[in-house]
């Protein structure tokens, strides 16, 4: 979504709420003979898993396990989370639920298109003075394709509540309970902007990912500075909405007060604020309501303020984040104020040395208990149907901190491993302790499911794939002096271009017909071409491990068949353990060296081939089947209410009942 | 739709008209209106690709 479209799309959330009542449940209201709790946690491994048991750090795991089973789940072809979810939520592959990656591409423009939602602005509008009326409300629709499996429950009066579930946002319609998950913006409308206010600037590259960096001066005790909210479409040069705020320093004490509208309040140096509420003012009447949490890091020498990015406020949302409307409105009452944007945890802030580690480690864990509670909550009122549960700290835990488990990583970092080094194991620990607390909530009726998308790998190389193409001889360019340099495929010469990546996994043919300036002839020059290109690829070796970074090319055409194809790349890469796709080469860059040391913070990934990183599946029933896959969990839960599987999924029931 | 009155330097004008005419443009303001669009769209296109990526790096899968 672009962040100018954010603003019109609130007016059709907004007016969508009023027309609906707020806590008015339609479907889903009969008693079942069994209740089917899952657990999602993203990127929960398998083998650490099994690993942990040995150690008997999980009991609580391996009492579960003891009373059915553990097994490594089948992945999604690529294993990304919202690729995988996806399956997950229809029974579907990729190219039979539309969603093949993070990022798509535009065929026309060659452009990278977020593959989850889509934003329309509106048709509408007039000119008044400075300001700009919509007099429709824009449109965001959801492209995931496929019907959600809670769907398929509503319509036969099984009651679910499915929270924070990835690839759901805007929230597939239902009058069932739910609340988007990752996907979900903030109030950016993107996936995160952190803002950072400090007197030493240079400190920190200020063209970060993710973040800004202001610089601000103390004049007399006081600081002076600006939160960036989202751009003010209601006005017709479209500035960003801001909301001023002053922060007073004691002279003496290492305090400060902070004043932002109509909030004020006291920090200590290394204290954080809870959740804050802002209005971001649009025009005289209208303003946006977000939530923020500051982090006063430090007030002497130098003065330093972390403020995370503006989520939704829940108890306000300027988007649709939940069903029915009012459901997080609920939530706020019974739990106070909650994190709604996607993924909350601020890998951007650690990884740009915004926040040290156990400042993110606080930060996390302060989400996740805000999971927790609310897990706790639904978990109280569950007497029926299907509650499913979603938790990314085991993911982000894991792309943070691998670095600090291996002393081979090349971002291994002895001092802070010292006491970092076992997150991980914490992370497992962490879940463990989550099933102790929810164990008197599981009695005889309750079918548990933990389940997790994909498991995870060191990231220690990236595979340029654009550059690799343009030492081929598949990727031209017109001034290859400057390749790197420019926007995206901005010096690509099209007319002689084969092929191109976008994407964390996707190869593209630069197919005539399909692509705007498509060259190569379906048909036989087409299959001759992706042939070609994945047995090259296959058979790359990276010169300094001796290693193949790519362990498995699929042809998208040979492993899917279904209707959406024409979204999905040719080509997927499957990479090997410890590589991935390099920081660049997703939007089109073309740096040097074809495979390069990955030295960031963000260290462990899941872009690798299927049957190297599986997801795990754990129930307290016996898993009959030696293989399960991620759409197989969608069949068994359609199967343990008794109804018929629709004939398009692709999965088979895998729980024994007795 | 309303109309807006820009400021140009003769001697490009000069070259426009003789252009225009050249490649077949009903009159310069055609051209002109032509080039222009075609500058904007790029740009349309180019806050795409940096909101895009602004929106990834939030995600930390790409810097």
């Amino acid at each position: 979504m672009k962040r100018r479209e954010f603003l019109e799309l609130t007016l059709v959330a907004t007016l969508g709420s009023l027309a609906r009542p707020s806590f008015i449940y339609g479907r889903g209201q009969k008693e079942t003979p069994i209740k089917v709790l899952v657990l999602g946690m993203d990127g929960l491994d398998p083998n650490i898993v099994s690993r942990l048991i040995k150690k008997g750090h999980l009991p609580h795991f391996e009492r579960i396990i003891a009373r059915g089973g553990l097994a490594p789940l089948g992945t999604s072809i690529p294993p990304q989370s919202p690729v995988a979810w996806a399956n997950f939520i229809t029974g579907l592959d990729p190219s039979g639920h539309g969603l093949f990656d993070f990022i798509h591409r535009d065929p026309e423009n060659y452009l990278p298109v977020f593959s989850g939602t889509l934003s329309e602005e509106p048709k509408k509008k007039i000119n008044l003075g400075p300001w700009v009326l919509p007099l429709q409300g824009g449109k965001i629709k959801l492209m995931r394709q496929g019907k959600a499996f809670w769907q398929i429950l509503e319509e036969h009066d099984i009651p679910s509540v499915i929270s924070r579930m990835p690839s759901n946002y805007p929230p597939a319609e239902t009058s069932q309970r739910t609340l988007s998950g990752m996907g979900t913006p903030d109030i950016m409308g993107s996936y995160g902007i952190f803002n950072y206010y400090t007197t030493e600037p240079g400190e920190i590259n200020p063209d970060i990912g993710g973040g800004r960096i202001h610089q601000v001066y103390v004049i007399g005790h006081q600081v002076e500075a600006t939160l960036p909210g989202p751009v003010n479409t209601f006005r017709r040069d479209q500035p960003e909405a801001t909301v001023d705020f002053k922060v007073y320093l004691d002279p003496i004490n290492p305090v400060a007060k902070i004043v932002i509208g109509k909030e004020e309040f006291i920090l200590k140096e290394k204290e954080w604020s809870g959740w804050r509420r802002v209005h971001f003012p649009l025009m005289p009447g209208k303003s946006i309501s977000g939530i923020c949490q500051f982090y006063l890091k430090e007030v002497r020498p130098h003065f330093k303020l972390y403020v995370s990015a503006v989520h939704i406020d829940p108890s306000n949302p300027a988007l649709p984040i939940c069903t029915p409307p009012g459901y997080s409105r609920e939530l706020v009452a019974q739990l106070g104020l909650f994190h709604t944007k996607g993924l909350p945890a601020d890998t951007s802030a650690l990884d740009n040395h915004v926040l040290s580690e156990e400042e993110f480690l606080h930060q996390d864990n302060g989400f996740l208990e805000e999971s927790l509670a609310m897990l706790e909550f639904e978990l109280k009122r569950f007497s029926s149907g299907l509650l499913f549960f979603y938790i990314s700290s085991t993911d982000q835990r894991q792309h943070m901190f691998w670095r600090l488990t291996d002393p081979e990583h090349p971002s291994y970092d002895p001092q802070l491993a010292r006491f970092f080094g076992g997150e991980i194991e914490r992370i497992y620990v962490q879940m463990d302790e989550l099933l102790a607390r929810i164990e008197k909530y599981i009695d005889s009726r309750t079918i548990v499911i933990i389940m997790s998308d994909h498991g995870f790998n060191p990231f220690a190389r990236g595979f340029n794939l654009n550059t690799w193409l343009f030492e081929t001889g598949y990727h031209k360019l017109r001034n290859p002096w400057v390749k790197d340099k420019g926007s995206l495929f901005e010096y690509t010469d099209w007319s002689r271009t084969k092929a191109y990546g976008l994407g964390l996994n996707g190869l593209y043919i630069n197919l005539k017909g399909r692509e705007s300036q498509g060259i190569v002839n379906p048909g036989a020059e087409y299959e001759n071409l992706v042939r070609e290109l994945a047995q090259r690829l296959e058979s790359i070796i990276d010169p300094v491990t001796g290693k193949r970074p790519i362990y498995r090319a699929y042809i998208t055409r040979e492993i899917y068949h279904g209707p959406y194809l024409d979204r999905g790349p040719d080509i997927i890469l499957g990479f090997n353990w410890g590589y991935r796709i390099s920081w660049g080469s997703p939007l089109g860059k073309f740096p040097a060296d074809i495979i390069e040391t990955n030295q960031q913070k963000w260290s462990g990934d899941h872009m690798g081939a299927a049957e190297l990183i599986p997801g795990t599946l754990i129930a307290n029933r016996k898993i009959i089947h030696p293989a399960p896959s991620l759409t197989d969990v969608t069949a068994t839960i359609i199967d343990l209410f008794g109804l018929r599987i629709p004939v398009e999924m692709k999965g088979r029931p895998v729980l024994k009942i007795t | 739709m309303g109309k807006a009155k820009i400021k140009i330097d003769k001697h490009l004008f000069d070259k426009i008209k003789r252009y225009a005419s050249l490649a077949g443009y009903a009159s310069p303001e055609e051209f002109i209106t032509h080039c222009l669009e075609r500058e904007v769209a790029k740009l349309d296109e180019a806050e795409t690709e940096e909101e895009i990526k602004k929106k990834l790096k939030g995600l930390g899968y790409i810097s």
